[in-house]
């Protein structure tokens, strides 16, 4: 028992680990410059009238988030790229360069052609146009465009130093280098490492659209979905369990019959149309049937009594938390009901029946205690499934939970949001799973865990 | 009992079987072209046509007919509804309900009512259970491709089945990995970035070249030479163990919001990549009992090889299950795509689908028709993929 909760106690963080680099990897291939997003409006002006101040502050701005470092503890790359690229702070300039040392393999050449085009393109004594199109060449990363656009530049404006620096870099290509690569550690001093810290001490960052901690964000949006996901628990529970275990208790009669059925189909409505279902019906004026509130959480005024707290928060959150809870609940008595059919035909119930128990004293007091071990595991299964489903559920009530967080987010590609959102769903699904696990081994001593004999989680 | 259980699974076949068939004929159902057209003394076939100028074979009508109902032919065999899913109808638009005035001339009624633009929502309908099959059975196909082969290995040769020596197992995971990363770094460039079959040929070779030449080199090293055993089941199962620990639905959706061009390819390798633990936690359980039943253990003594009596007498025998759980799969991935395109990330905003439909209906919540009908659709299928893998 012990040996096994180690064991899935090592899992959690290298699980954890596993998600941050997928995280961290998504970060690093999404469109759009983070440091963008960290610089003051004015100096986004500045761009074009004083590249030089600009490229200072950018370059400021970028090391403060590190994106001067490499990307993470080791690097495994082509020969022919130098080991210094990291240091190029433009994510565009960088693209570029690499591109071109790929393409020709021979950096000293590569270097010396973007040191004379960024030369030439701050050089205020050259005409607009001819630096205009220099500075867009920096920031182009395709060879074979570059080297149209070079060309162009020569038919207009004659011999410059940059299209001979560039003639030079075509010349003077090492392509057999290419074929060799490289292994390097760049030790604790990089990306990875500095934002893992960071976010390991809790501090996740900006939001990229309200330019406030993420934290704050997360946390009031937290309290709203775990409200939700509490109350839902609790209803999921309280109605699944006397089902599942009467329609066993009582199989093959009417109520077990139609109660199967209804379920069985309960657990096949997606949610998501029964809510809108719900929402267009009894939420809109539509139809004359504007019964509940149609937006948020119904945060009662200050000062209010205890009853009318609850009678508020009911009323908007009454619907939501219908919705949430059918399906697990129809899932958790399913589960129950043939745990328990299982338990029936054994002897102790045979025992009970002949010392003459009633019905319901025999299910609460014998079956129950039995058939409801696997029902444990469930939980587990169920934990991150409320989670997605608040995603769907608070987008159609309009509860600014953090389903409707990552939402909105995703949609605006807010990404620090979005990542430590993914990650706290990780952390919670992760514990939700080996809660789960721990408890169904605690509360029966018969469980055999660990070699091979993983207890079924999940939603299968 | 047991005859009204067949007898709904029946039901449940069928219901997926006509959905198949409305994916594949569509076309010829809800189109706003005929199906055979009179026109300038030709006899024309616009919706079979089409097809052709889609594959390249033939060339579109010598003057382009964009609009089959105002070019008038002389005469003309329609679709059974003649409206193509996605195009507008200004002249019913604005929410126009199935039993509400129409003003559509001699042409078919919108039998389930418009949307705003005069989209109708039946051929809507039609077009979204395309979605809905290729997205299920694409996904499905990916996640049962990626299953089997692990949790078969896993389940039928457990820790101690496949056993070779040490240099064999070191030269080929770490030489193919190298070889693949090789493949990565430096052939990749120096063939100036070949499209994706290239590629991906060119991975493969380094990967049996690296490996090949990896364990030919640990050969000579004695101590290598001795039989181990590859523990493949705690692999796979460390494998599922790190997927179930990842949030699936919140990493789909931060995924598919984040690629620029959404597309169909997209979500369904996605959903395929998300689902294959489940595939092969369910094939390994199976394979662990039957690989202890007593014609595997008369194969095994009488000397039939191990991989023959995998892929010839056990697989086989786990059919049924593996169709349980690829059924449930459907059903799950039916779901996941209405959801992606309900919330509108993922799917391409030009493709109807069920969930494209409702989530229009909660823009006017009046137009009952415009949430109903996908959903009934969707809950159907839903039904019939859970019925199928139902076990009692």
């Amino acid at each position: 028992m012990l040996r096994y909760a180690l064991r899935r106690l090592t899992y959690l963080p290298l699980s954890l680990f596993l998600l941050s680099l997928v995280c961290f990897g998504l970060q690093q291939i999404t469109p759009g410059d983070p440091v963008d997003h960290l610089l003051p409006e004015t100096s986004i002006r500045t761009a074009e009238t004083d590249p030089e101040i600009y490229e200072r502050t950018y370059r400021r701005a970028a090391a403060s988030l590190g994106y001067d470092l490499p990307p993470f503890y080791f690097s495994i790359r082509n020969a022919a790229l130098p080991d210094t690229l990291h240091r190029i702070v433009r994510p565009e300039e960088r693209a570029g360069l690499r591109a071109l040392t790929l393409r020709y393999g021979n950096w000293p050449l590569v270097q010396e052609y973007y040191r004379t085009l960024r030369r030439s393109s701050w050089n205020p004594d050259l005409p607009g146009d001819l630096s205009a199109s220099l500075r867009r060449l920096l920031f182009q990363d395709d060879p074979d465009r570059i080297q149209r656009q070079v060309d162009a530049l020569e038919e207009k404006h004659g011999q410059l130093d940059l299209v001979a620096a560039h003639a030079n870099m075509v010349k003077g290509a090492t392509r057999a280098k290419l074929l060799l690569p490289t292994f390097q550690l760049h030790g604790t001093a990089n990306r990875y490492h500095r934002w893992a810290g960071r976010i390991l001490s809790g501090d996740f960052g900006l939001s990229y659209l309200s330019r406030r901690p993420v934290s704050g964000q997360i946390k009031r949006a937290f309290r709203r979905t775990a409200l939700l996901n509490g109350i839902t628990l609790l209803v999921v529970y309280l109605i699944a369990l006397p089902l599942g275990l009467y329609a066993a208790g009582y199989r093959g009669s009417r109520f077990d019959r139609w109660s199967t059925v209804g379920l069985f189909i309960l657990f096949g409505l997606p949610s998501f149309w029964i809510a809108t279902l719900l929402a267009n019906f009894f939420t809109t004026p539509a139809y004359g049937m504007d019964w509940f509130p149609s937006m948020g959480f119904g945060d009662a005024p200050e000062g209010s009594g205890l009853w009318t707290v609850i009678t508020t928060k009911a009323k908007y959150l009454f619907l939501p938390v219908l919705c949430l809870a059918y399906p697990s609940w129809a899932y958790v008595s399913r589960h129950l009901r043939r745990s328990a059919l299982g338990e029936m035909k054994k002897a102790y119930v045979t025992t009970a029946r002949l010392k003459g128990l009633p019905t319901s004293r025999i299910l609460w007091g014998h079956v129950f205690r039995n058939a409801s071990f696997p029902i444990i595991t469930l939980l587990g299964g169920i934990f991150p499934a409320l989670l997605a489903g608040s995603v769907l559920i608070e987008k159609i009530f309009n509860i600014p939970g953090m389903g409707l967080l990552l939402f909105d987010s995703a949609i605006n590609r807010d990404w620090p949001v979005v990542i430590a959102l993914v990650l706290l769903n990780g952390i919670l699904t992760a514990f939700g799973l080996l809660v789960a696990d721990l408890g169904y081994a605690l509360a029966d001593p018969r469980v055999q865990l660990g070699e091979g004999g993983v207890p079924k989680s999940g939603g299968e | 009992m047991i005859g009204r259980r067949t007898q709904s699974k029946k039901l449940a076949i069928g219901w997926l079987l006509f959905l198949g068939i409305l994916a594949l004929v569509g076309d010829f159902l809800a189109n706003d072209r005929p199906l055979i057209a009179i026109m300038e003394g030709e006899t024309r076939f616009p919706v079979l046509h089409e097809y052709g100028e889609a594959l390249g074979l033939v060339d579109p009508y010598a003057p382009v007919v964009r609009n089959w109902y105002r070019a008038s032919p002389d005469w003309a065999l329609w679709p059974p509804i003649p409206y193509t899913a996605g195009k507008s109808d200004l002249k019913n638009g604005g929410y126009i309900s199935p039993f509400g005035k129409q003003n559509t001339g001699d042409r078919a009624r919108h039998y389930l009512g418009t949307d705003d633009l005069g989209k109708d929502v039946l051929a809507g309908l039609i077009h979204g259970s395309r979605v809905a099959v290729l997205v299920g059975f694409g996904s499905t196909l990916l996640s049962l491709l990626l299953g089997i082969p692990l949790g078969s290995i896993a389940g039928f040769f457990g820790n101690g089945g496949l056993r070779a020596p040490r240099y064999y197992w070191w030269g080929w995971i770490v030489g193919g990995g190298c070889g693949m990363l090789y493949a990565l770094v430096s052939l990749r460039p120096y063939f100036n970035y070949p499209g994706f079959l290239v590629s991906f040929f060119l991975c493969v070779a380094a990967i049996v070249v690296g490996g090949w030449a990896l364990q030919a080199l640990l050969k000579l090293i004695p101590r290598l030479r001795k039989p181990t055993a590859l523990p493949a089941d705690s692999m796979v199962l460390q494998g599922i163990e790190l997927f179930v620990n990842i949030p699936g639905l919140v990493l789909l959706i931060a995924l598919v919001a984040v690629i620029n061009e959404p597309s169909i390819s997209v979500v369904i390798l996605v959903i395929g990549v998300l689902r294959w633990p489940s595939v092969a936690r369910y094939l390994r359980a199976e394979l662990l009992r039957i690989r202890h039943l007593p014609y595997i253990e008369g194969a095994k003594v009488s000397g039939i090889p191990a991989w023959r009596i995998l892929f010839r007498h056990a697989l086989p025998n786990a059919i049924g299950p593996l169709l349980i759980v690829a059924s449930f799969g459907l059903g799950a991935a039916i779901l996941l795509e209405s959801f992606l395109s309900f919330l509108g990330v993922g799917i391409p905003a030009d493709q109807v689908t069920w969930g494209s439909l409702l989530k229009q209906s909660r823009d006017h919540p009046a137009a009952w028709w415009m949430a109903v009908f996908p959903g009934l659709m969707l809950t159907l299928t839903v039904l019939s993929c859970n019925l199928l893998a139902d076990p009692d």
